[in-house]
Formats: C-alpha cells, structure tokens, sequence
C-alpha cells in the first residue's frame, strides 16, 4: 500500500514553478546561463538557437558523439535561413551556437 | 408519479401541416401534442399553441418520428420554484408562468428574447427527455455520449464510470451535470436553439447531428482550437490558437520515473508535433522542437509542501496544461534528471482533430481532483485518449501507471515503441531526451583528459567548492571548456535544489525558528495565487460557455496577459526576497557558480573567436537566395 502511494507524478515539483522552476533554474536560465545573449530580448528564431545551447556544448565536447535532438534541430533552422550555414559543417555550426 | 389526469374540456389540437411544412419532414411524421388547455384563457391556450408550434418546427425530422404517440401538454402552476417543466409518461407538464411572460413580449420579439427562449428551452427540454426515453433514443445510455459529457470511465471500476461529472467549469447550464438524461435535455436546448453550439461544443453538437441524421449549416465559428500557455516563456501568458491540420503527430511522452518518493512512476503525458508556420506538413516537422507543445495533467499544488493526505483524498485539483515542449524537456532532463521518451501513436488525421477539440474540452470545463491513485497522471491521459479517439475506448487501455498505459498503447498498435531501437538516432530526432545528468562522467573525462582534474570523478567534482574549481575554468580548450560550461550549469541546479529545500523549510507554515518570513510568505502566497489563476483557464473569463468565441478570446488576452505580468513581475521580487532568506554560506555558492559559468561564456567565446569560427550574427545577416 505505501508503495502504491507513490505513484505518478504528483509532479509536485513541476507544478509550482514559483518554487520548482525558479529556484531550480527555470527553462530560461538553464539553457542560456552564461549566454552573451539575454533570453528576454530573443526573438522565436534565436530562440531555437539558445535552447541548442546545451546541447551543442554536449556535441563539441563529445567530439560529435552526444548529439541531441535540440542541436538536430538548430542546425536544420539555421541552414533553411543561411546559404553560409549550409556550407558549414554540424561542428563548426554547433561551436557557433556554443559562442553565443 | 404524477397521474395524467382526465382533460375535461381538453381541446385536442394537432398541428400537423405547420409541421410538415416548415420542417420538410415525411408525411407520416407529425407531432401529436393534446394541449390540456382546461384552466387556461383563451389568450394562454393561443400561446401555448404558439410555443409548442415554434419548438416543434425547430426540431430535427427523426426526432418528431421518434414521438409517435399523442403526448399530452399542461401548463402548471404547481412545479418547484426554478423547474421549467417535467416529463413523466406521456405528458409534459410546463410552468404556467411562462405562458404569461411569451404574451408580455414586446412586439416583434426574436430569437434573444428572454421570455421566447425559455418558453421554447421548457418545450424543447422536456421532448428531449421524451425522445430520449423512446425506442430512437436512448442517448443518455450511450456510452459515447457518456464520454463527450464527462462521466468518465474509471481506471478500478471494471469499466464503471464516475458518478461526478467534473466538467463544471463553462458550463451553459449546471443543470446539465445532474445526470446523464438532464445532460441530453439541456445540451439539446442548445443544439435546437443556439447557432453557436457547433461552435462551442463541436463534439457534442456532431453526436447529436448524426444522432437525428441532420446536416446543419456550418456556422461562423472563431477558427481553430484555443488553449490558453501559461507560461509561453518570458512570464508571458499567451492564448494559443491551434489549428488540428497543422500538427503532424501526437506522442505519448513518458518521463520516466526516478527515486524520489513523488515521481518513482514516472508521469504521463502526450506530445503535441506542431508544425513551424509555412512548413507543409510531413515528417519534417518533428524538428519543429519550438513548436511543439505538451498536454500534461498536474495537480495544482498551492503550498510549497505537497502533502500526500490530500494527494490521496482528492483534494488537489488535476488540471490539464498545454506546455511548450522546450520547458518540459528542461523541466525533466535538466531540473529533475529524468529522461523522456516521446513515442508516436498512430492516429489518423480525423482522430488526432478530434483528441485535440476533446483537449480542448477539458482544458476549459475540466475541474477534476487529482488522485494519487484512481486520478493521477496516467489515469487522466488514459481518460483524455479514451474519450478523444473513439477507436481506443474499446482498445483495453487503462491503467493507473505511466509505464502500464504505454505498454497497452504498444500491445494494442497504437504507440511505435521502435522509434526507441536506435538509441542514437532516437536521441538525435528528439524520441528520446537524456536526462543530463546522462553525460556527467563522459563530460568529467573529457575535461580531466585535457586538465588532469584534481578529482577522480564527475561526483568528486561537484563535491569541490565553486572557488576551488574556478581556477581550472579558464585552462580549458574548447572541448574542455565546453565539457566544464555542462558540469558547471549541472552544479548550479544542485545548489538551486538544495537553496529550494532550504527555502520549503523557512517557509512552511510553522518552522519557529524565529526567521522573519512573513512577507516573503506573503509574495509566496501571490505568486501561487496567480499561478493557480492561470492554470484554471475558464476561472478568467465571465461569459458564455463551452470554447471561447471571439469576443471572449479578446477578453482574455487582455486578462491573461495582465495576470501573466503582474505573476512575473511577483516572481522576480520573490526570488530576490527568498535569495535574501537563504544562509549566507548558500547564497555565497550560488553567486560563485554563476560567476564561474559567466567565466566559461566568455571562454567559450573567446577561444571561438580566436580559431576563426562561424558567427551566426554574421550568418544571419546574410542576404538570402
């Protein structure tokens, strides 16, 4: 019975973000902490870039091997929009996006 | 019950012609209404007649087939304060009083007059419960009809439903949560009488539609499926308008379950694949990560602690957020440190519009209580399935876990678990995001590789105070310094969780510690109070019922947005004032991580800039072919 009264995510946590977001680093401040740019003051486009920030840091340190779904889909954005960025290869896009 | 009495001096009048023609209805249908006109005056008869002519020509052909024998009408003085009207056999009995009002109208009177439309409501209702309880009725026994009206199926009842129906919020009429057959009669009112009915309870009114075999004008109706974000990101409230034909799939998505007490089973919920704007649809837009959104249930928790004795007797509410996919991914791999698995469920186009306008329905009229075990996460998605894709109501589905509603979506085709087969490219097409802390040791290797770090592993590491690990930040090259930028942010969201439970202690209710936290309690209990504001959508707005319409979605824009800003601008001075509470020592480690991490940024960017590389700026500005 105590057992059975774990179950499922009360996603307590998740629920306040006054107390869960916040103090624990909320979307924002995760994924742009250390970030030149400033999440308030992006547009949805650079968006995409900031939240690949994270995992381009993964990728550069991997060497290319932890390559996630929020870089994939950087990259792809950033090649629909520039002729230079499809000239690119994924490791210098990705160190670009770790520069910002 | 109530005996039909003999109609001494009953003038049996049948009004077969209007019937027929207005409705265009086969010659054998016609509406036998015996008017028990013995205590009314010549003028209330007349109005009777009227009455009941105008209702019978408003209904749909199979309904008038369906009332096949005489029904007998009498206009009561004797029925209960608020009761319009009763049906009990073959008689309608209807509020006199309504008789007088149709006669006081003013000249000329439409549709919107009041005292028309409850005259004809009164009619309409009780036939509807004549219909219902016909051999072509039956609705309010259907257990589809059951399903769009909220009494739900229960996860532990062997297919029993709920005797609540918790759809309350946005009701046009809390008559119609009384029971099933009230449900019937009241949302048939609407769909005889209210244009925009279609509109605001699509499903409903398509049921009801090919129920009577009737195809009705489509009415003007504010296009696509509103929802309203609480956080859209920035603390910005945004109402979302979401058109079905531009989501290309829906997953479920299963955070998977780690240690701690609350979440050992993980949490339910399903995965909205958006497509960005102007993108056709197709399998392109799986990569359209910032607009994809999640439909997840949660219960609404005002107070810092979460206490399982409420959990447990119902007394959180459970209510259904639409998230931006970006947070909740943060939220779990990054915040919690657990991974998610988003797998594609095959539904058709039709069955993903219609889970959507049932999301829809739920996360404006839903106001459920969340259990821990017969209403948690996995129950509420079940419910959400099972009501929104009629295919999957016979589908064997519940489940009172995450894991167990997954593993019966897989045995019964629905959910593509093989998406999962390749672990790398689930990774890299976004079916599988790892919980950071996944990385941690290979990030500790690749640094110590480069720097001969002074611990042995990435635990170690964390272990060192932020100024003892300072020096080593600005040695780096770029794969070191990347890999540190990851274990630097990872020890930050250590130190925020352990300053939030500091923070839950000082401000609980009764720490007597003799801690002055009176008014950040305060900003606390604003800061929830807003937060549960937003997360009950329906609580913004005044008017009308069912999906908000147009003037309605201006409305609360305008107030959704207020709400947002006045929560984010509590929020900020309440991070300000908590971070004041904390214990120095605490403070001080927060403040050093967040220096080393603005130490890595400019690394990072400096050692970029050096090698020559790639600046987006540049790029971006860049004209385009």
């Amino acid at each position: 019975m105590t057992r059975l009264l774990l179950l499922c995510a009360l996603a307590a946590f998740s629920i306040a973000p006054a107390m869960a977001g916040s103090f624990a680093g909320s979307s924002a401040g995760a994924s742009s902490a250390g970030s030149s740019a400033s999440s308030g003051s992006t547009s949805g486009d650079d968006k995409v870039v900031l939240q690949a920030r994270g995992d381009a840091a993964g990728f550069v340190a991997s060497d290319g091997r932890i390559r996630g779904a929020m870089l994939e889909a950087a990259l792809h954005h950033l090649r629909e929009n520039s002729p230079a960025a499809r000239r690119a290869s994924d490791m210098e896009l990705a160190r670009a996006i770790l520069a910002q | 019950m109530a005996p039909v009495r003999p109609n001494l001096r009953a003038r049996r009048l049948r009004w077969l012609a209007a019937c027929r023609f207005a409705c265009a209805l086969p010659s054998q249908a016609a509406l036998q209404l015996r008017l028990a006109a013995d205590a009314l005056t010549p003028e209330q008869a007349e109005a009777a007649r009227q009455i009941l002519d105008d209702a019978a020509r408003r209904l749909p052909a199979a309904w008038i087939e369906s009332l096949d024998h005489p029904i007998t009408v009498q206009w009561t003085g004797d029925l209960p304060e608020g009761v319009h009207g009763r049906a009990r056999g073959d008689t309608l009995y209807l509020r006199r009083a309504l008789l007088d009002a149709w006669i006081a109208r003013p000249a000329g009177a439409g549709d919107e007059d009041p005292a028309t439309r409850a005259a004809l409501a009164a009619a309409i209702h009780e036939l509807a419960h004549v219909h219902d309880r016909s051999p072509r009725g039956g609705l309010s026994r259907d257990p589809r009809l059951l399903d769009l009206a909220g009494w739900q199926v229960g996860p532990l009842r062997f297919g029993l439903r709920l005797s609540r129906n918790a759809f309350t919020d946005r009701s046009p009429d809390p008559y119609e949560l009384a029971d099933p057959a009230e449900f019937v009669a009241v949302n048939l009112e609407h769909f005889v009488l209210d244009p925009a009915y279609a509109c605001r309870r699509p499903a409903l009114h398509r049921y009801f539609a090919a129920h009577f075999g009737t195809t009705p004008p489509h009415p003007d109706c504010a296009p696509r499926l509103p929802y309203l974000l609480p956080d859209a990101g920035d603390g910005q409230a945004l109402l979302l308008e979401l058109d079905p034909a531009r989501v290309q799939a829906v997953d479920y998505l299963l955070a998977e379950g780690n240690d701690r007490a609350m979440s050992r089973w993980g949490h339910s919920m399903l995965r909205l694949v958006v497509c960005a704007p102007g993108r056709p649809r197709g399998p392109d837009c799986r990569l359209d990560l910032q607009h994809h959104l999640v439909l997840s249930f949660r219960a609404f928790v005002d107070d810092v602690q979460v206490s399982s004795w409420r959990g447990l007797t119902g007394s959180y509410p459970s209510r259904l957020y639409v998230l931006p996919l970006q947070q909740v991914v943060d939220e779990y791999t990054r915040i919690e440190l657990r991974g998610l698995q988003s797998i594609p469920l095959r539904l058709d186009d039709a069955e993903i519009g219609g889970l959507l306008e049932r999301a829809a329905r739920v996360h404006w009229s839903y106001d459920g209580d969340y259990r821990f075990i017969t209403n948690n996460c996995a129950v509420e998605t079940f419910k959400l399935l099972h009501d929104g894709v009629p295919r999957l109501a016979g589908a064997g589905l519940s489940s009172i876990t995450p894991n167990g509603l997954l593993h019966r979506l897989a045995r019964a085709g629905v959910a593509d678990r093989t998406v999962l087969d390749d672990p790398a490219l689930a990774l890299r097409e976004g079916y599988y995001f790892a919980p950071a802390s996944a990385h941690y040791q290979a990030m500790f290797e690749v640094a110590d590789d480069f720097l001969q770090l002074p611990t042995g592993d990435a635990m170690g590491w964390f272990e060192l105070s932020p100024t003892d690990r300072a020096p080593w930040l600005e040695r780096g090259d770029l794969r070191a310094s990347a890999a540190l930028l990851l274990l630097e942010e990872a020890a930050l969201r250590r130190a925020q969780l352990l300053a939030r439970d500091e923070l839950k202690r000082l401000l609980g209710r009764n720490t007597g510690d003799g801690t002055d936290t009176t008014e950040t309690r305060a900003r606390l209990d604003a800061v929830l109070a807003l937060e549960g504001l937003l997360s009950r959508p329906a609580g913004l707005l005044s008017s009308g019922y069912g999906l908000p319409q147009r003037s309605e979605r201006e409305a609360l824009i305008a107030r959704a947005g207020q709400q947002a800003r006045r929560l984010r601008e509590q929020d900020r001075r309440l991070h300000r004032d908590a971070r004041a509470l904390l214990p120095r020592r605490q403070r001080d480690a927060l403040a050093a991580i967040e220096a080393n991490i603005a130490v890595l940024g400019s690394r990072l960017r400096r050692l970029h800039r050096e090698s020559g590389g790639l600046d987006l700026d540049r790029l971006s500005a860049e004209p385009l072919r």
